[in-house]
């Protein structure tokens, strides 16, 4: 890319007011979601979905590394937090954490092996370790309880010291998740756009460049690598007290390829938001769609065809290169699916 | 060391069949750079055409029908073995179609969109058939089994390790000894001088999509009486199919024989020792390979990598 992208004035803010509205929009999704013919669950499933959407988008659209095998993270911050418990303290907190860091450990374990790797064998070697990890989980009966799954999780109380909230109600937890989401959503945004997350993103357009440029390429791969698995093991976390158990179905290759479907339906290769309305989209379609006819995949594949044809910049793409008239966005686009298995290879 | 023979053969010929799973896949990541996710969904449904073509209702018209189910079964076998690949290779048309807009482009265009092409074809499958189990009939020839060293041999998996060989092989020759093969290999190199030699390069590629479809199928017809049909056979073809690419290295043919037969034998020996991990085994051999060499056993500089 010959001109980059004049970096926004939200780029630099902790709160960006598109954040605010999201969030107020969200807050009263409660109120409402039961008159649309909708239900209180899927909310809580939306956010959850997108907290990991957007962790997993450090990965495949901050960095540019294919990964195909992310259920796994998922999957084991879900087990993560059944486990600790049954076994370690039946603390919110500290169960929280541990989803957060088994995850991470298991993620910076992979990323040992890969992250001197690129492009198919990156993406293959991700598929690998999630098929490892997946296995693991159906076969280790005795820990995870096999194909039955981890079963009579609970949902344990928020306890803040002064104020103790019982979270088994789906709008209570739901408010929960939501709260978490808005953190997270701010630490995403402030990584993306530090000097770290910078750095992330020259590596993406060209991993030789950045690294003669002098920065370890190694370490910054193996670091976000390890930090999106934490997160995504953070709303595996919170999967587990949604669903009230753990199964291993998360972790199949079939559910890591839908979250890279919703990350790029959505458009989180242009925009920071792009894994957000992805997720809005599959769900909601999954519910709509689903609810008229048995297969619903058949229609959503076609769709995602369609997609990848004609809008490769994905829903938020097409919604910003409409608003904005003119063309950045859309070569934004362009140059970052160009560059997505590491660029420099239209010598 | 006799205990352990039954085991290598075994190993050995599923070794064959994966490395037959692989061709079709390997002959368009080889000489396309396009990564065919819908690779196991066409091998499924070759499976599921033949299954049609050798059942009791075959899908033509009353009188052909009829005169087709009159035939021996062998012959209808081998009728079967050209038919379904050709029906798949026309699925195949369909998708090099979609695929033709992606070309030089990143490769990621024509893996996602396959993998939304997989998708279809898998829930068109359950549409069609239904989530049940099915079986393939074969010719009483090369079914059942025969006693040799106070064992009992499957027919079938010699018959299918015999395909697999003779395949392999065909591909090969139309590969590296025909003058359709050099141009494809030059097409896939420069396929610049290849367009200002006069070459039509798109039809090229449609042929070398399509053939890649067909071994699928094949694949997938050869594979289904050991296997067993059903919605989900798709996804247990392309993984070990792409698992074998990657482990022999991109573009490389013998790499990718090789390849799968050390899967098949990684498969075979652990299934004999500890059955409940023997799929694990396939990844950690890929984990334990590309650690060490980066672009598997004999893989060449490729885009896909780039």
């Amino acid at each position: 890319m010959t001109t980059s992208p004049q970096p926004s004035s939200d780029a630099t803010r902790l709160v960006t007011p598109a954040m605010l509205v999201l969030w107020l929009v969200l807050a009263t999704v409660p109120l409402w979601i039961a008159r649309v013919g909708l239900y209180p669950y899927l909310g809580i499933e939306i956010l959850i979905w997108s907290l990991y959407a957007l962790a997993f988008n450090l990965v495949l659209g901050t960095a540019g590394l294919p990964s195909f095998g992310h259920g796994a993270y998922f999957g084991i911050g879900a087990y993560a937090f059944g486990l600790c418990q049954f076994n370690v303290v039946a603390n919110l907190w500290v169960c929280l954490v541990a989803a957060f860091a088994v995850a991470g450990l298991a993620g910076a374990l992979v990323a040992l092996f890969i992250s001197h790797r690129r492009g198919i064998y990156y993406a293959f070697m991700t598929i690998a370790f999630g098929q490892i990890f997946w296995t693991l989980a159906i076969k280790s009966h005795g820990i995870t309880g096999g194909e039955d799954g981890l079963l009579k999780i609970a949902r344990l109380p928020a306890d803040f010291g002064v104020a103790r909230f019982d979270l088994s109600d789906n709008v209570a937890f739901y408010y929960f998740v939501l709260v978490l989401f808005a953190l997270a959503v701010v630490a995403m945004w402030r990584l993306t756009h530090s000097p770290y997350g910078r750095i992330v993103a020259a590596i993406k357009q060209s991993e030789t460049r950045a690294a003669h440029l002098g920065y370890n390429v190694w370490l910054y791969k193996a670091s976000i690598f390890t930090l999106s698995a934490a997160i995504s093991g953070l709303a595996g976390g919170l999967f587990a007290m949604a669903q009230l158990a753990a199964f291993p179905d998360v972790m199949s290759l079939h559910q890591s390829g839908y979250v890279v479907m919703m990350t790029l339906v959505g458009g989180g290769l242009v925009s920071f938001w792009g894994p957000v309305v992805g997720v809005f989209v599959f769900l909601i379609a999954r519910d709509v769609i689903g609810a008229l006819t048995n297969a619903w995949m058949l229609y959503f594949g076609l769709l995602f065809i369609a997609i990848v044809l004609f809008r490769p910049e994905g829903i938020a793409g097409a919604v910003s290169a409409a608003f904005q008239k003119h063309s950045l966005i859309r070569r934004q686009g362009n140059s970052a699916m160009r560059l997505l298995f590491g660029g420099e290879r239209w010598r | 060391m006799f205990d352990l023979l039954p085991h290598l053969l075994n190993g050995l010929t599923l070794g064959l069949l994966f490395a037959l799973i692989a061709l079709g896949f390997m002959l368009i990541v080889g000489l396309m750079e396009q990564i065919n996710l819908a690779h196991g969904s066409l091998f499924a449904l070759g499976a599921y055409f033949a299954m049609q073509l050798m059942g009791s209702r075959p899908p033509f018209p009353a009188e052909l029908a009829k005169a087709w189910l009159a035939l021996p079964l062998g012959w209808r076998y081998a009728a079967t073995l050209v038919i379904a690949p050709v029906a798949v290779g026309i699925v195949g048309t369909a998708i090099e179609f979609c695929m033709r807009r992606t070309y030089g482009k990143d490769p990621l265009y024509g893996l996602l969109l396959t993998f939304g092409a997989a998708m279809v074809i898998e829930e068109t499958i359950r549409l069609v058939w239904g989530t049940r189990d099915y079986v393939l009939q074969v010719p009483q020839a090369v079914s059942g089994g025969f006693l040799f060293g106070d064992l009992i041999w499957s027919t079938y998996r010699f018959y299918a390790a015999g395909i697999s060989v003779a395949i392999i092989g065909m591909v090969w020759l139309v590969i590296e000894k025909t003058s359709f093969g050099a141009t494809v290999k030059a097409g896939a190199h420069d396929s610049e001088i290849v367009r200002a030699l006069g070459i039509n390069l798109t039809r090229l590629r449609l042929l070398v999509f399509v053939l890649g479809t067909m071994l699928a199928a094949i694949a997938g017809i050869i594979v289904a009486p050991i296997w067993g049909i059903r919605p989900h056979m798709g996804v247990d073809a392309v993984i070990p199919a792409f698992l074998v690419i990657v482990l022999g290295g991109v573009g490389s043919f013998w790499g990718a024989i090789v390849a799968g037969l050390l899967v098949g034998l990684c498969v075979g020996l652990s299934g004999a020792y500890a059955s409940e991990w023997s799929l694990l085994s396939m990844y950690i051999l890929l984990v334990a390979v590309v650690t060490v060499r980066a672009r598997g056993l004999w893989g060449k500089k490729s885009v896909l990598e780039a």
